[in-house]
């Protein structure tokens, strides 16, 4: 049997890869940045864990300084505009429900999904790295998965009032996160993050979050893949 | 708590079994989609043995199909396998078997490199290849078999193909020290390996598949592939007896022929009924009570609380784990499958 190919080393340097970091690097960084402003706001909406988010909230702020780091390290200016519209659909969702007062959704779309995916993309990214962004892209993984299990633990214990509003919300948000994934594939996969790579550790990462949360095996499977063929 | 990480046969299995579980959502996929999808849990399994003791394990589907390796997606099955056993890891399995596949893959791509599975360190003696039982009881196979078919397994020449294997080897060592057969043919593609194997066992003649076949009154066929194997039966000696050990399993369908008798190589029937789905929808013919002995084998590591990687790496099975194995098998009541 043929032996695993090993991992092929990058040229940090050269335009092809600065060129897909520039927009990579962006979107982390854009993430980042409304994680930060998404906690704030739902700090709003849950008065009483006020003093948690508001941590998480600084948490996402550090992150973001880490990344710009990161892109600075590279010689890369991250192209900010293209991540604004890469992330517009689901910050507007997220704008959305908050105005209404849905705290399940906006909980489903920042500490679910859009953790799931960061944590699913940084350990991607992580052996793939150059050395400066691995021990940063490090320490960011461990935090991020603090802040999906704030939001696992409060739907798990308003489980089942919330459940309904997740399902909606998950039929809502996650085709669109799919149709975000391909729209960043072909950079992602210079910087040697491959897609299906990437949608595995997502769907397990956000496959653990709904098991801890409550739903079955059975439901799991149903909203994890949802509109990922269709996508 | 016991674990098994299995998969299917092919993707068109695959699908099949997804439709009959309720999951439209992968019943309609293809390939691509299978090499993005996460391991699952899929059955919660209960074991009684005739001590009387009961014990609880589960069934992780590791999403992994034959097809990646034949269409060399390596990572993709790579992943299967790393992410399967962080999964059943991180539900607390205390002892988890690699079944069809997924040992071979793990031992081929030196997996044992990547221990660090996003937040989870894999702890490598919470799994077991099985391939010690697997190995037992092929050879308890030859033995009670053979000698129901008027085979005097002392005079009869007996084909290993596959034999540098893991369970090849020590089926090696088996038949030329304990049951002392008439001749051993040592098969295999790599010769370098074989002569290694000849050197090791002291016994034993290297010979191609193609003039193997027609000599030997047992073939026992330990080598997984992919895709299955072809045997023309009547190039076969008459009679003869051909076990088929590897995965997947194709022959007893393929070859339908008077004088060989083709039996199932490497599976147990336990003596009581065990309450799952699973074996089910691996096409088991008896499937309350047969299963692969590589899975039978985390479930005696957890009647003996033997937490440990009892079979790990590459020709490591000793006769003496064999016997070990063998005795607690007995004891909680599983038996070979005979023709």
């Amino acid at each position: 049997m043929q032996q695993l190919e090993s991992i092929p080393k990058y040229d940090f340097h050269s335009e092809i890869y600065k060129d897909a970091y520039s927009r990579i690097n962006a979107i982390v960084i854009e993430g980042e940045q409304e994680a930060c402003e998404n906690y704030v706001k739902l700090a709003e909406l849950l008065p009483d864990s006020q003093a948690e988010l508001d941590r998480l909230s600084k948490m996402e702020s550090r992150h973001k300084k880490g990344f710009e780091a990161c892109g600075r390290n590279l010689d890369v200016i991250p192209d900010l505009g293209f991540a604004k519209q890469f992330f517009s659909q689901l910050h507007g969702n997220f704008q959305r429900a908050a105005t209404e007062g849905k705290v399940v959704t906006c909980l489903l779309i920042q500490a679910l999904i859009i953790e799931c995916f960061a944590i699913a993309a940084y350990n991607v990214y992580i052996p793939v790295a150059d050395g400066f962004a691995r021990k940063i892209t490090e320490g960011v993984v461990k935090d991020e998965y603090t802040h999906l299990n704030y939001g696992e633990t409060w739907l798990k214990d308003h489980f089942q009032p919330s459940k309904s509003e997740l399902e909606q919300a998950n039929r809502q948000n996650l085709p669109l996160v799919w149709k975000m994934l391909n729209q960043v594939a072909k950079d992602a996969l210079v910087l040697g993050m491959e897609k299906e790579a990437l949608v595995e550790d997502f769907m397990i990462q956000y496959g653990e979050a709904l098991s801890n949360i409550g739903f079955t095996t059975g439901e799991i499977m149903r909203m994890s893949a949802y509109g990922l063929v269709s996508a | 708590m016991f674990g098994l990480i299995g998969h299917l046969t092919s993707l068109e299995h695959a699908q099949s079994v997804a439709n009959e579980l309720g999951y439209p959502e992968y019943a309609d996929q293809g390939l691509d989609f299978w090499c993005s999808a996460p391991p699952q849990i899929v059955d919660d399994i209960q074991v009684t043995s005739i001590t009387g003791q009961t014990i609880y394990g589960k069934y992780v589907e590791s999403c992994f199909l034959p097809e990646m390796l034949a269409s060399r997606r390596i990572k993709a099955a790579t992943r299967k396998v790393i992410n399967a056993m962080a999964h059943a890891q991180k539900h607390g399995i205390h002892i988890t078997a690699l079944g069809g596949f997924s040992s071979i893959i793990f031992e081929n791509f030196n997996l044992h490199q990547f221990p660090q599975v996003r937040n989870v360190t894999l702890e490598f003696n919470r799994f077991t290849t099985g391939n010690t039982h697997t190995a037992y009881v092929i050879c308890r196979q030859v033995e009670e078999c053979s000698k129901r078919l008027g085979i005097d397994i002392q005079k009869a020449t007996v084909a290993v193909c596959g034999a540098t294997g893991d369970i090849g080897s020590a089926v090696c060592r088996w038949l030329a020290y304990r049951l002392q057969v008439g001749e051993l043919l040592l098969v295999a593609r790599n010769v370098e390996r074989l002569t290694a194997l000849q050197r090791d066992l002291g016994k034993g003649k290297i010979m191609d598949l193609e003039l193997a076949l027609p000599t030997a009154d047992v073939v026992v066929w330990v080598a997984s592939m992919p895709k299955g194997l072809e045997i023309d039966p009547t190039i076969l000696k008459q009679p003869c007896l051909l076990i088929d050990g590897g995965y997947p399993k194709n022959l007893a369908n393929q070859i339908q022929h008077p004088n060989v008798y083709v039996l199932n190589g490497g599976i147990v029937e336990h003596s009581l009924d065990i309450d799952w789905r699973i074996m089910n929808i691996v096409n088991m013919d008896v499937p309350a009570r047969q299963l692969f002995a590589c899975f039978a084998e985390s479930m005696l590591l957890e009647f003996e609380n033997w937490y440990t990687n009892f079979s790990w790496g590459r020709n490591q099975i000793t006769l003496e784990k064999m016997d070990k194995i063998g005795e607690v098998s007995i004891k909680h009541g599983f038996r070979p499958l005979l023709v």
